[in-house]
């Protein structure tokens, strides 16, 4: 009987449609919810402890590698209209048990909020452009700002690097905003002294930069940048992305303009300029379950065409030169190149984020890999780190040290 | 499989009676979702700080606190949102943008403003726009499907009105709403979200109504997934407040900028 009454009462749920079990279940989930509500902050704080081991080229074998390092940001409004920015970063690095301390101060400067559209700020900046992921041809400030290095990662390397003192000025309207810089030269040397402030690796000569963007149609706003330096022509530089569908999104990013090949600016001689392009553009598409890949082309007109990259090969020291000039510029040693990464968040498992890096050189077709396997808990990021090179010698990668290393990271969030 | 039973028992005692579709006189089903988009969003700019928190299987496993500018722009009626991460500390100072298909994503350790797509969610379970504000009745074309007994999201019993909602356009996270609006009020009170495949994406209850900016306005959302009905988010808004959202902040070049207050 009891059996029948449940059952007609059971049709009769299939057909009335009640609140399900389900829904019931995660009202009452959300009724006991702890309210937990939190404040900004004016400041982030956090710590990184790595160790791991490089394999080296030609049979050298495997050294260990440690780092721990101290990353502080502060973001404090001193007025309503005055803030107060300071990026700091301090690494101890360690490579076959040698370690070397580098103290960087990335950024520290005053802002002045004049008026909701209008904004002048004085100090040290990092001053970034562009939309691409892997290759940037109009971050102008990307050369020589990097100090210490510690991630190929491409955010690590944005992230890490010395602002340039400056004094830059914005206006905005509605559908745009304009922005003007000017970056006087400070110093004439660099300074590799543990607290050195390094003014000459980010202001060794003046340089200035002009960057308006404006709405043209809804989704589509491109940014023109003009961007000059002392004794050099001045730089054109052209952002644009778009959204092609609800997953899809598209970018290109250009620089153009009058200067000496990247192999004779390594060389330091006067030289003949021309008209040299560099192009980065690709897409990022977002597949279901939190996979995003995105897919970049490189071009660098100013950099070395297959003949010439395999002609500086026979160099060893032209060649050596060349890589270090185009290191500390950020920038691309042969014309073209490909990049992918793909992110993963909650990979098989909440919390946990997978990211993959490859860079292709189309010229030489060596390449690199990165792997990272990064999870979140509440305070503390783990990871561990793969990294590998291959190539032909005197190629972009195969010619690098080390063939490929991997690190365990972790990271306290204060 | 008599444990079953008791337990479709019981919540059918506690469930309440589908009453058949009526449609009434002639109310307006635009007007309605309408009248339910000014119950959820203030008509001047606002902001509010919205945290959210996620639990699996039961057991909280994530939580976020978001600190969120709105603004209607004048021509469309659609709200566009700033919005700074402020918890976890991981993601501390993080800005999001929306405004109508642009949505940019702001890093302020690498200065880096990248261009995302709405499928690129950055919060979890909860999709870029179940956090931004947003008026249902500009993107969505609403049809009366009836009126229905239903259990709100206190597990109060409340006549509403049905609304089918479909996309405009193409853009909007999600292809069709089923939208359950109380009649007498106008508050809304369940959603349930589909794609273009029409899968059951996500079920929200609106609910712990609360006198904010001049109405009373739902406080919470509880969402629960369509695959995974264990996978729950609630979303719970505080510290409402008319904020001063100037035009030009809408835009990438200000990111840099925002600091929500």
């Amino acid at each position: 009987m009891m059996r029948a009454n449940c059952l007609v009462l059971l049709i009769a749920w299939a057909i009335y449609q009640p609140v399900f079990a389900d829904d019931l279940d995660a009202l009452n989930l959300a009724d006991s919810a702890a309210l937990s509500a939190v404040k900004p902050r004016d400041w982030n704080l956090f710590i990184e402890g790595m160790y791991g081991s490089v394999n080296l080229n030609n049979d050298q074998g495997d050294i260990p590698i440690d780092r721990l390092s101290l990353d502080l940001q502060v973001d404090t409004a001193l007025t309503p209209e005055l803030r107060f920015y300071v990026a700091n970063r301090f690494d101890v690095s360690g490579q076959d048990h040698q370690h070397e301390t580098v103290n960087t101060l990335k950024e520290a400067y005053l802002s002045w909020q004049m008026a909701s559209n209008t904004a002048l700020d004085l100090g040290r900046i990092n001053q970034r452009n562009g939309v691409a992921m892997g290759y940037n041809p109009s971050d102008f400030f990307k050369v020589d700002a990097l100090r210490s290095v510690v991630s190929i990662a491409p955010s690590s390397l944005r992230e890490n690097r010395l602002g340039a003192g400056m004094i830059r000025g914005q206006y905005l309207w509605n559908s745009g905003a304009i922005t003007a810089l000017f970056a006087p030269k400070l110093a004439d040397q660099r300074d590799s002294a543990t607290f050195a402030l390094d003014f000459g690796a980010s202001n060794p000569r003046h340089r200035w930069q002009v960057s308006a963007t404006q709405k043209i149609s809804d989704g589509v706003a491109p940014q023109l940048i003009v961007f000059g330096e002392q004794g050099q022509s001045p730089q054109v530089g052209l952002n644009l992305s778009l959204l092609a569908s609800d997953a899809l999104s598209v970018y290109a990013e250009y620089s153009g303009g009058q200067s000496a090949s990247l192999l004779n600016q390594s060389k330091q001689v006067d030289s003949p300029t021309r008209f040299y392009s560099r192009l980065a553009t690709g897409a990022t598409y977002t597949f279901p379950a939190n996979v995003s890949v995105n897919l970049e082309y490189q071009y660098n007109g100013a950099a070395l065409s297959k003949a010439d990259w395999q002609a500086l090969g026979q160099q060893p020291a032209a060649y050596w030169a060349y890589r270090s000039h185009v290191f500390s510029a950020q920038d691309m040693p042969t014309q073209y190149a490909a990049f992918a990464f793909v992110t993963w968040n909650d990979a098989l498992v909440a919390d946990l984020d997978l990211n993959w890096m490859f860079r292709h050189d189309l010229v030489d077709h060596s390449q690199q890999s990165w792997l990272e396997a990064r999870y979140h808990f509440p305070r503390v990021d783990l990871a561990l780190q793969w990294q590998y090179q291959q190539g032909s010698a005197g190629s972009v990668y195969g010619a690098l040290p080390q063939r490929q290393s991997i690190q365990a990271l972790l990271k306290y969030f204060f | 499989m008599t444990k079953l039973l008791m337990m479709v028992c019981s919540h059918f005692l506690v469930a309440v009676v589908w009453a058949a579709p009526t449609v009434p006189a002639s109310p307006n089903a635009q007007s309605i979702l309408s009248a339910s988009d000014a119950i959820r969003n203030p008509d001047q700019p606002f902001g509010l700080t919205s945290t959210l928190i996620e639990y699996r299987n039961g057991k909280q496993v994530d939580t976020s606190t978001l600190a969120i500018y709105a603004r209607a722009d004048k021509q469309s009626g659609q709200f566009r949102n700033l919005i700074r991460f402020v918890a976890p500390q991981r993601d501390a100072g993080k800005l999001m943008l929306k405004n109508g298909t642009d949505l940019w994503f702001f890093d302020p350790a690498s200065k880096a403003s990248i261009r995302i797509s709405p499928q690129q969610r950055l919060l979890g379970q909860a999709a870029n726009g179940d956090v931004m504000t947003v008026n249902l009745a500009v993107d969505y074309s609403a049809q009366l499907a009836g009126e229905e007994e239903i259990q709100d999201g206190e597990k109060k019993t409340r006549t509403a009105y049905l609304l089918k909602l479909t996309a405009k356009n193409p853009e909007v996270t999600y292809h069709r709403i089923d939208y359950w609006v109380d009649r007498s009020t106008s508050r809304p009170i369940k959603a349930k979200f589909y794609s273009a495949s029409d899968r059951l994406l996500k079920t929200a209850y609106y609910r712990k109504f609360d006198q904010q900016l001049g109405q009373e306005r739902p406080t919470e959302t509880v969402i629960i997934d369509g695959l995974d009905p264990q996978w729950v988010t609630v979303l719970r808004s505080s510290d409402f407040a008319f904020r001063d959202v100037p035009e030009s902040w809408l835009q990438r070049d200000f990111l840099p900028r925002f600091k929500a207050e």
